[in-house]
């Protein structure tokens, strides 16, 4: 099997072969045997390379249809799996041309301690906009573009969950 | 659990209390007894006084020790435990109330004849007027920090650079203060340039005795919480250990002060120290401390509760066998500014192995809930010499693996890299200029490594996922709960063996 898997810096083509009841695996044009073994706490073990094999301890989630989140040694890795992946340049969001009306979402429940802005305000990029307390901290929500504020969704002293929108910008 | 654990070292039994959504929650499991005391919201449960005591008095304890956070530095509770019969494991009520007010505490250390921070003589009540204050700033001159009179950690603390920022930042501290505290009343101090944090933690038995111990670097801090700590402080050297230990031990002394307490000074780069404030409670960073003397804070506080004499030996208190660091690590993203990350943990791995302690209350399967502080670790390392204790911190991190929220877990692995850090020059606002300079780019990028590995997992998951298999991690809330599915023609043999490797 040949999927194109999509890794932040760049797109991999990573091919899988079965022989002999073991796998072998060519990415970037070199082929390795590789050994998965499952073990504690829903991990794998790899062990790629023979004779001499480096050892990798590694643990896959699906965040969303075609796309995983691949945790190696610790560290978090997002992938794209089949033809469906984009390449998400670091920093895209906030240097790319702004495509469409920013929502700005609550990252957390908590609760509006400060609205900074109101319908019509011109703001520039990295500006506060809302200031939410979760976790007896407070945490100003910024905007990711310059515009104008189109809608202000929220009240201070407003409880709100994850994912409410809370200002809309042109 | 640190509180649990102590007791059962000495042969106590302990008694935990809880809020709704700490139900599950590895204190209450570990503990002899437990009892509820109401909602998640901290007001409802571990802010309230009357619950707390009455879960003592059914229990039957004989002392209540106030951990490190909520009511642990409230002289109310104090008081309303020794009005209960209880025996509060902490200073006395007066005490707390002295040093807990941070203008009264600044006159104790000035009464005992140590140097503080230039600042304001008396608080500002949460109504007094704007132009007073700005007369105040103007007098010690820019830029001047805010402070709760009531404050710690950071909260109800701005610092103000140029007299126009002062009236919005003098909002903000009250407002904070005042959901934090209960009380909004602030005052001011000179900003001090590049100043470390270095404080002493002393123990006081009920019998005069205050025995101060080597002191603790604390400078890595983001917006004036302390991030690590590590002791002994690499630029303290032992004349100057002498002194500011001193120091330390005679405002204690004059107050009367019993059980564990640290005082705060900053350390200016001409090795001059300025009280700075006092923590009337054990604190978090106390494990590195017990990791270079070998004693045991927290059995110490119930001894001395109990009415032991304080027989250390001074020598074992200020002599520092090798170095210890501490990271605190946060349910939060590193990579999103530091926003909480609260959720379920879907899996662990916490380090351990020689020299590593790892403090820490999180586990498979728990949630880190949105009503608390989101700290999940107090990870410490310990090393004949600094480079050693790095070493061997940066081993542990490595080996910290949290699934299912963001931790700081990957910001600390890059600090403990960071040359200012490896060559200790560092002060209190070291790190938040570092992050500035980083301008939000991510500390989890993965290397060339890294991604080719996670490509050929990913990959080995279609694959396997495709044939029916399943690779995915069965503690992830994302996994998929359908059944892969099965051709209905000749599917018999491919079922079997669906079965064969789920099972």
């Amino acid at each position: 099997m040949t999927l194109e898997i999509g890794t932040p810096s760049r797109a991999r083509v990573v091919q899988i072969v079965r022989a002999e009841g073991r796998l072998r695996v060519r990415i970037d044009g070199a082929s390795r045997p590789v050994d998965a073994v499952r073990v504690g706490g829903g991990a794998w073990s790899l062990l790629i390379g023979h004779p001499v094999a480096r050892s990798y301890e590694v643990a896959i989630a699906e965040s969303a249809p075609g796309e995983l989140v691949v945790y190696v040694r610790g560290r978090l890795v997002p992938v794209t799996v089949g033809g469906r992946f984009r390449l998400r340049r670091r920093g895209a969001t906030a240097a790319g041309a702004p495509s469409g009306p920013q929502r700005i979402v609550a990252p957390m429940s908590g609760r509006v301690i400060n609205v900074l802005v109101k319908a019509g305000d011109a703001v520039e990029a990295r500006q506060g906009l809302v200031v939410v307390e979760a976790m007896k901290m407070e945490n100003e929500l910024r905007a990711i573009h310059a515009g104008t504020v189109r809608e202000v969704r929220v009240a201070e002293g407003a409880s709100v969950e994850a994912g409410t929108v809370l200002v809309v910008i042109e | 659990m640190r509180v649990i654990r102590a007791c059962r070292d000495m042969g106590l039994a302990s008694v935990a209390v809880y809020s709704e959504c700490d139900r599950g929650a590895r204190h209450v499991r570990l503990a002899d007894e437990a009892f509820a005391i109401g909602p998640s919201a901290p007001t409802d449960s571990y802010l309230r006084i009357d619950r707390l005591i009455d879960a003592a008095r059914t229990s039957g304890a004989d002392a209540v020790h106030p951990g490190y956070g909520f009511l642990a530095e409230n002289e109310v509770f104090a008081a309303a435990c020794r009005d209960a019969g209880l025996t509060f494991i902490g200073p006395a009520p007066e005490v707390i109330a002295l040093m807990g007010s941070k203008t009264s505490a600044r006159h104790a250390a000035m009464a005992a004849g140590v140097p503080v921070v230039p600042g304001t003589a008396q608080p500002f009540a949460p109504d007094a007027p704007e132009a007073a204050i700005a007369d105040e700033a103007a007098r010690l001159g820019y830029p001047v920090l805010i402070k709760a009179v009531a404050g710690g950690g950071g909260k109800g603390m701005r610092l103000v650079a140029a007299p126009g920022d002062l009236a919005s930042a003098t909002r903000a501290a009250r407002s904070e203060a005042g959901a934090a505290f209960g009380d909004a009343a602030i005052y001011l101090e000179r900003r001090l340039a590049r100043p470390r944090h270095v404080e002493v933690q002393l123990l006081g038995d009920l019998h005069g005795t205050v025995q101060p111990f080597v002191e603790r670097e604390c400078s890595i801090q983001r917006r004036h919480q302390k991030v690590i700590e590590e002791t002994p402080s690499p630029v303290v050297s032992a004349e100057l250990r002498a002194r500011i230990t001193s120091a330390a031990a005679a405002v204690a002394r004059s107050v009367g002060y019993s059980s564990a307490g640290t005082i705060e000074f900053l350390l200016d780069e001409d090795g001059r120290f300025y009280f700075l404030e006092m923590n009337t409670r054990l604190q978090v960073e106390h494990p590195i401390t017990e990791l270079v003397t070998g004693v045991d804070l927290v059995e110490w506080q119930i001894r001395i509760a109990r009415g032991d004499r304080l027989d250390l030996d001074p020598a074992v208190a200020l002599t520092p066998r090798g170095h210890a660091i501490e990271c605190r690590i946060y349910a939060e993203d590193p990579d999103a500014g530091f926003m909480p990350s609260p959720g379920r943990i879907t899996a662990i791995g916490a380090p351990a192995g020689p020299f590593v302690r790892d403090d820490s209350g999180a586990e498979a399967g728990s949630d880190v809930p949105i009503f608390y502080d989101p700290m999940i670790s107090k990870l410490s390392a310990w090393g004949a010499d600094r480079r050693q204790a790095i070493g061997r911190m940066q081993r542990a991190l490595g080996e910290y693996d949290v699934r299912g929220i963001r931790t700081t877990v990957p910001f600390f692995r890059w600090m403990l890299a960071e040359p200012s850090f490896e060559a200790a020059a560092f002060h209190t606002s070291t790190l938040d200029e570092l992050l500035q300079q980083r301008q939000g780019e991510s500390f989890s990028t993965p290397n060339e490594e890294e991604e080719e590995v996670a490509a050929i997992a990913a990959a080995l998951h279609e694959d396997a996922s495709r044939a029916g298999r399943v690779l995915l991690d069965p503690a992830a809330r994302w996994v998929r709960q359908d059944p892969p599915y099965v051709a209905p023609r000749g599917g018999w043999k491919r079922q079997a063996r669906v079965e064969a490797l789920r099972s």
